[in-house]
């Protein structure tokens, strides 16, 4: 009888060790932490990562207000920050995270040269992913009406006329313009899709004019066919509403697709796809922008601390694991790994979609037209108003912190 | 005095006033009622726009289960058992009180409340399962039996157990034990020092000292906040509790020291002046002859202090961090974090947790809670 | 006491408010008058990502020998609350081509002066009304029901304001059990958190659910110490309901309802969780929001602390401004 207890264990360890080993292959012994974003690739890594012990994930929408505090502390208050090309920006910028090339040489063997984020040589951060909005649909709705998936937004617009009409799904229409971040962030998109500029060599703004007027009333038109309570909608909200049946076309984040089919919330599993952003006109580039998201390391810790959070993030993005996980994000990775996901965002890069143009004065604009752009949708300012609104509030902020002088 | 004629009212007034007060009731109640239902369900359900499908949750019944009418009735009388026990609560206090002797009464309270929870904890999450799984079994086989053990209101206490468990959030829970604790007994500490000497003097210092306090009370926090910041970040005090508790403290002694006073203001100033003849120094009168009458006043007071420092968001928000975060700041990390539906559901359970305490404690000092706001108004 | 005593039992309290409330007021006065940046330079950098190389000119802070940014930190007198007030644009909102008021609450410090201030004054006269309706029913019904009553009554009170803000959020939003039902009933098509006056009245109503079972306690106390040989003595003179109500019991809680105001003000004027709690950034702002705001790091990392206090000051001196009749009442009484 003990014999055969030992053996069902040693089975079941056995079994047990497989399965988990594909995540870490070290123990580690040095207590590290994480701060990063909260979307689903994120979850996957961080909890691969937490398989080699000693790992405390934090994930927070507004990691990005947080990390800079967070991590100029002596001692940092985490010793990995999860990051995008726009919010690696301050922590760049404030000298908080360090190189990584002696770790790179020692334990990132397996990463691909364009993995790794250089700045001036010195590689600053490891990339995992790439991303982009892109435009996803109901396939059952176009096809029902015999619509031809929209390259432009002008087709975009003559779509959901269709649908409104035919009232099949609540509104034809979704879209991340939560006022704040995702609002500026579609205001960026669509206005870099115009072939216009953000800011002028000596930082000062250089949005305030026909191209932005001509942004600004894109966006009102789209917002005539989505749910009223828009600005409440970031991309939560979209996927929500994808899931509900409630809308039929929207431009989202290529990330959000791996749990879009969820059967625990979805009531229109399999309905969904993907094609490249739109773009402004005809023969423009997709209106869109490329991101990627990674990790970096903390500059204020012990060189321990260091390498082990290094190894426990290279456990994390460790090939296996997102290959186990091929529908969570675009990974990048030393194998290609297929996924039906990439579908949008690799049509949308072809397109030529610019990179998102990541530095501090960029995310300043970023701010202002967040905030700034609700009253012109609400129609209490106009266009002109509302773009002279953001140029001014810029131009306080960018002279506040001495970019402008 | 109320049955006399004075209050004798009119059939219309009297059925108007019991529409008032219900009316209230529902509003009081409704979101917090609510707000647990949804907890217990799959996101589903628990957004659905149809009221009747929230409540019974029917996906959540199929697709994991729930309570049975069995359940029901058993977890009712469970309920009824600690409301029974709740309602009896002064008879069981005396008891324990009269059995131990020298401990305090509040000591006897607080005790017999965490108790109390941690049995309704168990009770709820454990007990009441178990023993509908066994009426499960055991009628299960029977025809018609069976429906009674049948899940009836789709119910999953999945999204507590992601919450406290996988997120652990206990870890929030006990900073907030740690700092509510802290704020607590210092300001209590601080404050009855204070306020004794304002209520026994007749300097005008004393009358300055309210004044400047009624302004501090003023202050909106923001204004004290930006003056925080660099000096904590400079001397290591960002994102440690300790610093939290120091400011917390520092910004309620106004309100803690006008709601003391006034109860040193109810004691008359005999009794003090008989122990300073006896040869008491002033701080062994306070210590030995007012402070053994004070209790009430200062456990009201105390139960003030937890509530500003339980409830408190912007402070801890901007001072602490990571782990060292308190429950109430966190839940906005939660909806930072509701990427997916389930996320949501689960800050809502997150939610529910933070507010069942509180609940509880309104329950078991209910009469503390209000004498203590009419001291402080009524006394000025 | 003596003096040198009552001191000695003051002095623990006066240290923690002089260091914790006196001296940060002080810090941020002299903040709001300062600027504090990073030095910039210009840098050509050369950027590889997974999308390919790029060379770029980036303005970036300059480091010192620690690898620290260099900040420097100047006076600057009144432009911080220059460019909070906008001056100019206020002069030119009231001038011929202006656009008046409207064009005055685009600037967001009035925009957050403005519903500060309806916030704060709407919600007192709602507050006592409904607190004093409450009383007065309570006090009628059977003494054996109150205490559940006054339980029920009280939850609101001690609940978290951010949680209870979103327990009444989730009523709402979307399609939310409450939309739902009034949207059923009224066959329309709501959508309550895109209409910046439905966002304004629930934050309003929040307020006012969650401080009436306050003013109600109060008031509730107030009227047991009412004296009844009067309202005996107005009963035989033929005086109705109302008229007693009028003549005789408001006089007796007046002194309550003067210090529930006085708390309220103070209070309301603080008015953040709610706006937190609602996620209302989008239509409505208080000041306190907007200091808290401006306190947050943004995209870049930097905190806007000269703003931030300059706003903070203002807020200060707006609700001194509210309380001055209150603190000259109690100042008359005193002498």
């Amino acid at each position: 009888m003990k014999l055969f207890k030992i053996a069902i264990l040693l089975t079941a360890s056995i079994l047990y060790a497989a399965a988990s080993s594909w995540a870490c292959e070290f123990k580690n012994k040095v207590p590290v932490n994480s701060l990063s974003n909260a979307f689903e690739a994120f979850k996957v890594v961080t909890a691969a990562s937490a398989e080699c012990g000693n790992y405390k994930a934090e994930l927070d929408i507004d990691f990005k207000n947080k990390q800079p505090a967070a991590m100029a502390a002596n001692p940092s208050q985490y010793t990995i920050g999860g990051i995008s090309n726009s919010t690696i920006v301050p922590l760049l910028d404030g000298n908080l995270i360090r190189p990584l090339d002696q770790l790179v040489a020692k334990y990132g063997s397996s990463l691909t040269e364009s993995q790794k984020i250089r700045i001036d040589g010195k590689i600053m951060a490891i990339a995992m992913m790439v991303n982009a909005q892109h435009w996803f649909f109901r396939t059952d709705v176009l096809g029902k009406l015999g619509i031809e998936v929209p390259t432009t937004y002008k087709e975009v617009l003559e779509a959901a006329k269709k649908i409104k009409k035919a009232g099949i799904v609540d509104y034809p229409l979704g879209a991340t313009f939560k006022a704040g971040w995702n609002l500026g962030e579609e205001f960026i998109n669509m206005y870099l899709g115009t072939g216009g500029m953000l800011v002028d060599a000596k930082n000062k703004p250089a949005f305030n004019n026909a191209k932005g007027v001509a942004t600004l009333e894109m966006m009102k038109k789209l917002t005539r066919y989505m749910d009223p309570e828009y600005l409440l909608s970031d991309s939560t909200y979209v996927q929500k509403q994808f899931q509900q049946g409630k809308i039929a076309m929207a431009n989202l984040w290529a990330s959000r697709a791996g749990n879009i089919d969820d059967p625990k919330e979805s009531k229109v599993i399999g309905l969904i796809d993907y094609a490249a952003a739109p773009a402004f006109k005809a023969g423009g580039a997709p209106a869109t922008t490329l991101w990627w998201d990674g990790f970096t390391i903390a500059r204020n810790i012990s060189d321990k601390e260091a390498e082990a959070g290094f190894r426990v993030m290279m456990a994390g993005i460790d090939h296996k694991v997102l290959a186990a996980n091929p529908d969570a994000a675009i990974w990048l990775s030393s194998k290609p790994i297929e996924s039906r996901m990439a579908k949008g965002a690799v049509a949308s890069a072809q397109g030529g979609a610019p990179s998102y143009p990541a530095s501090a004065v960029t995310s300043i604009v970023h701010t202002q037209a967040g905030q700034k752009i609700v009253d012109y949708l609400t129609g209490k300012k106009s266009a002109k108003t509302a773009l002279a609104d953001m140029e001014a509030a810029y131009l306080v902020t960018a002279k506040e912190s001495g970019y402008v002088k | 005095m109320d049955n006399n004629q004075l209050y004798k009212l009119s059939p219309q007034l009297h059925v108007l006033t019991w529409i008032v007060v219900i009316t209230w009731m529902v509003i009081a109640a409704f979101p917090l009622f609510w707000m647990a239902t949804m907890s217990f369900k799959l996101p589903l359900d628990a957004f659905d726009a149809n009221a009747l499908t929230v409540i019974f949750g029917p996906n959540t019944k199929s697709m994991i289960g729930g309570i049975s009418i069995v359940g029901v009735l058993v977890a009712l009388g469970f309920g009824y058992l600690f409301l029974k026990a709740h309602l009896q609560r002064e008879s069981i206090i005396n008891y324990f009180v009269t059995s131990f002797g020298s401990v305090p009464k509040f000591l006897v309270i607080l005790i017999l409340y965490i108790v109390l929870m941690i049995a309704a904890l168990i009770t709820f999450f454990m007990v009441v399962p178990g023993i509908s799984s066994l009426f499960n079994m055991i009628l299960g086989g029977i025809p018609l039996l069976n429906l009674l053990v049948e899940p009836f209101i789709g119910m999953t206490t999945q999204h507590y157990e992601a919450v406290w468990i996988e997120n652990e959030f206990y870890k929030q829970f006990i900073n907030t034990i740690v700092v509510t604790t802290g704020v607590v007994s210092i300001s209590l500490t601080v404050a009855t020092l204070a306020a004794y000497g304002i209520a026994r003097t007749r300097s005008n210092l004393a009358f300055w000292l309210l004044i400047m306090a009624l302004c501090f009370r003023a202050l909106p926090y923001s204004t004290l906040v930006t003056g925080y910041l660099a000096p904590f970040i400079e001397y290591g005090l960002y994102g440690k509790r300790f610093g939290v508790v120091i400011v917390l403290v520092a910004i309620n002694q106004p309100f803690t020291i006008w709601m003391l006073r006034s109860f040193f203001m109810n004691i008359p100033p005999e009794l003090d002046e008989a122990a300073l003849v006896d040869g008491c120094n002033r701080l062994q009168a306070f210590w030995k002859v007012i402070m053994p009458v004070m209790w009430p006043g200062v456990i009201t007071t105390g139960l003030f202090s937890f509530l500003l420092a339980y409830n408190d968001y912007m402070v801890a928000m901007l001072l602490l961090d990571g782990d060292a975060r308190t429950m109430v700041p966190a839940i906005t990390q939660y909806f930072n974090r509701e990427t997916t539906l389930t996320d949501q559901v689960e800050a809502i359970a997150a939610a529910a947790s933070i507010t069942a305490p509180i609940f509880v404690m309104v329950m078991f000092f209910q009469k503390q809670l209000v004498s203590g706001l009419t001291q402080g108004a009524v006394k000025g | 006491m003596k003096t040198k005593t009552f001191l000695i039992f003051v002095i623990p309290s006066l240290v923690m408010m002089l260091v914790f409330i006196a001296v940060p007021l002080g810090i941020s006065i002299v903040q709001s008058f300062q600027n504090t940046q990073n030095v910039l330079i210009k840098k050509e950098q050369k950027k590889c990502d997974p999308f390919g190389c790029q060379k770029v000119i980036s303005t970036i802070p300059l480091l010192d020998e620690m690898g620290k940014p260099v900040t420097k930190t100047k006076w600057v007198g009144w432009e911080n609350y220059k460019t909070l007030l906008e001056p100019d644009r206020v002069s030119q909102a009231f001038s011929e081509e202006g656009g008046g008021f409207s064009e005055l609450l685009g600037i967001d410090f009035y925009k957050a002066f403005r519903f500060t201030i309806t916030f704060t004054l709407l919600t007192l006269p709602m507050v006592i009304i409904v607190g004093l309706i409450l009383a007065l029913a309570v006090n009628s019904i059977h003494r054996r029901y109150r205490g559940p009553v006054i339980f029920i009554t009280l939850l609101p009170f001690v609940i978290t304001p951010v949680i209870g803000a979103l327990s009444i959020k989730w009523l709402f939003i979307g399609d939310g059990i409450l939309t739902a039902t009034i949207e059923a009933m009224t066959n329309s098509d709501i959508a309550v958190f895109s209409n910046p006056l439905a966002v304004e009245a629930l934050v309003l109503f929040f307020r006012v659910w969650h401080t009436a079972p306050f003013v109600f306690v109060i008031l509730y106390a107030g009227l047991q110490t009412l004296n009844f040989d009067s309202l005996e003595a107005a009963i035989i003179d033929g005086a109705s309901r109302w008229e007693r109500l009028r003549y005789i019991i408001v006089p007796h809680i007046m002194p309550l309802i003067v210090f529930v105001s006085l708390i309220h003000l103070m209070d309301a004027y603080r008015v953040f969780d709610e706006i937190i709690g609602f996620g209302a950034e989008a239509h409505v702002m208080s000041l306190q929001w907007l200091t808290f705001d401006f306190l947050m790091p943004d995209d870049t990392g930097n905190r806007s602390i000269g703003r931030a206090s300059a706003s903070a000051m203002l807020t200060m001196v707006g609700i001194i401004i509210l309380l001055i009749p209150v603190l000259r009442r109690t100042w008359k009484e005193q002498r």
